[in-house]
């Protein structure tokens, strides 16, 4: 190398750039298709100014008396959808572990992986005129789209313990069972506890649109307040929403933290 | 020699908590349970009727398929520019919650408040907020995905910055480069295969997200499916749900396979 140069890293951004052009040509495409024009780009801002000025003042009679009635219905089914969720995903989770239960492992896995490619709300479309209008149909919507993912977490949790203590039982005479009983959940159950609490703060959001479908909670009140254009009562709608979520989300994360430590 | 035989002491366990939180737990759900209004005699009302209807939604009307290409492609423009214009969006979003690069703690306060706001609303409800602004139709769920998308990427980027080895960015500073130079040769390199990782995650739960988006009036198959849902016409709502469930199932496995050569 002659003196006074610098070495240079290798301009290896070949595919990158490439890759960005690619992106960048697909989104002008789908822009154009949707009409999305850089006129009604620039015409964004006053839009929603406009609006949101109809949100002002928050109409707080109309949270205390129905919003944060259907709020807590909200959190009501995000919580029985969780408990049903548990319950289900538990056993499931420790067959599904590579580790313990090679063969079911891969069915249990895969009956996962098509629960979690349902969004709740198409589950409640089903649920609804089977058990009625109401929050039980989100509820059920919720656990079983529950299932999915914390029947993938809680495997991926079992797969990853320390083996020792399951060979101990087992070579101390100790039946599969035992060995599940004494081995594996104690290890895996704070972290699997964990999950459940982060699966919760999800249902709340999820549980908060299932009234757009008729299954119960805030989400049909945000709806019909916006349908009727009475935005301050929309304004409190969201208000009260985000405070509760972020409560229940400190609240949550606060336990996770102190199992996990 | 008895020593040898004496068990090990169990485990110390603090009853109080357990009991404590069994009794939160049964509470809760007691609660919970009343509130949500499940009722036995209920369900046996609604059950024949319901049972009808889930009869007849099998088989789907495949006959209908064409008529749902276009929303169907709709859908994907909706989640492509949802993903792009948020990813970019998320970029600055990111850097200054990160504490290792903002510039100041005030910008990180509000910033990082800022993004904690935005993760609290469901997507939904950032459809039926955009809905409302700008009208019915593909625009405001693709502008309900961009808000999404900062949320998802912004959220975990900004972790990912917060690990990188800070050795490369102090270099750039220490030899005269200025903030801008600092995070553009010394921090976003080293994050940026999370970066791309995260951005595909989001477009994966963007085509989710936007298959429904439409139940609330922001655009592409949802609309359809509402109108189908509304009259009932449930052989037509389960073509739309397994067509929804194909494309998210594609989606995901090439997402999957594209992320793990990637980290």
């Amino acid at each position: 190398m002659r003196p006074g140069t610098t070495l240079q890293p290798p301009a290896g951004m070949g595919w990158a750039t490439r890759v960005t052009l690619v992106i960048a040509i697909a989104f002008l495409i789908c822009a154009w298709a949707i009409d999305l024009t850089p006129a009604a780009l620039a015409d964004l801002p006053r839009q929603m100014a406009t609006v949101l000025s109809f949100f002002y003042p928050a109409d707080m009679d109309y949270g205390r008396s129905r919003v944060l009635p259907a709020l807590l219905e909200s959190i009501h089914i995000a919580w029985i959808g969780t408990i049903i969720g548990a319950f289900i995903s538990l056993p499931l989770a420790l067959l599904g572990a590579r580790t313990l239960f090679p063969r079911i492992a891969r069915l249990v896995k895969l009956i996962s992986a098509t629960a979690r490619a349902f969004p709740e709300i198409l589950l409640a479309i089903y649920f609804v005129p089977i058990v009625g209008l109401g929050a039980f149909a989100g509820a059920l919507a919720i656990g079983i789209s529950s299932v999915g993912m914390l029947t993938k977490l809680g495997a991926e949790v079992v797969e990853s313990i320390d083996m020792g203590p399951v060979e101990a039982v087992q070579a101390a005479g100790g039946s599969r069972l035992l060995a599940l009983r004494y081995a594996v959940v104690p290890q895996v159950l704070p972290e699997i506890v964990a999950h459940w609490l982060f699966r919760f703060e999800l249902n709340i959001r999820a549980s908060a649109v299932l009234g757009v479908v008729g299954a119960g909670g805030v989400g049909g009140v945000l709806l019909n307040t916006l349908r009727y254009r009475h935005f301050e009562k929309a304004a409190a709608v969201l208000l009260l929403t985000i405070l509760v979520v972020l409560i229940i989300d400190m609240l949550s994360g606060a336990i996770r933290r102190r199992l996990l430590r | 020699m008895n020593d040898v035989f004496t068990r090990p002491p169990r485990p110390a366990r603090n009853w109080a908590l357990i009991i404590g939180a069994v009794t939160a737990v049964t509470l809760m759900t007691w609660w919970s349970g009343r509130g949500i209004g499940f009722s036995l005699t209920e369900l046996a009302c609604n059950l024949p009727g319901g049972s009808r209807l889930l009869v007849e939604s099998w088989p789907p009307e495949f006959s209908y398929f064409p008529r749902l290409l276009a929303p169907l492609l709709e859908t994907l423009q909706i989640a492509v520019v949802g993903t792009v214009i948020g990813g970019i969006l998320a970029v600055p979003v990111a850097v200054l919650a990160a504490r290792n690069l903002t510039p100041g703690f005030l910008v990180w306060f509000v910033d990082r408040n800022f993004m904690n706001i935005l993760r609290t609303l469901p997507d939904l409800f950032w459809a039926m907020l955009f809905a409302a602004a700008v009208g019915f139709g593909p625009i405001a769920g693709a502008l309900a995905l961009t808000v999404f998308t900062i949320a998802v990427i912004s959220k975990l980027w900004s972790e990912s910055l917060e690990a990188i080895n800070m050795g490369v960015p102090e270099a750039v500073r220490a030899s005269g480069g200025s903030w801008l130079q600092m995070l553009q040769f010394g921090a976003i390199p080293q994050a940026l295969p999370h970066y791309v990782s995260y951005a595909l995650y989001a477009f994966e739960l963007n085509v989710r997200a936007s298959m429904i988006l439409g139940l609330v009036g922001a655009g592409g198959i949802g609309m359809v499916l509402e109108t189908q849902r509304s009259t009932f016409e449930y052989p037509r709502v389960t073509l739309i749900v397994l067509c929804v469930l194909v494309i998210v199932l594609i989606i995901e496995q090439v997402s999957e396979s594209i992320r793990r050569r990637l980290i």
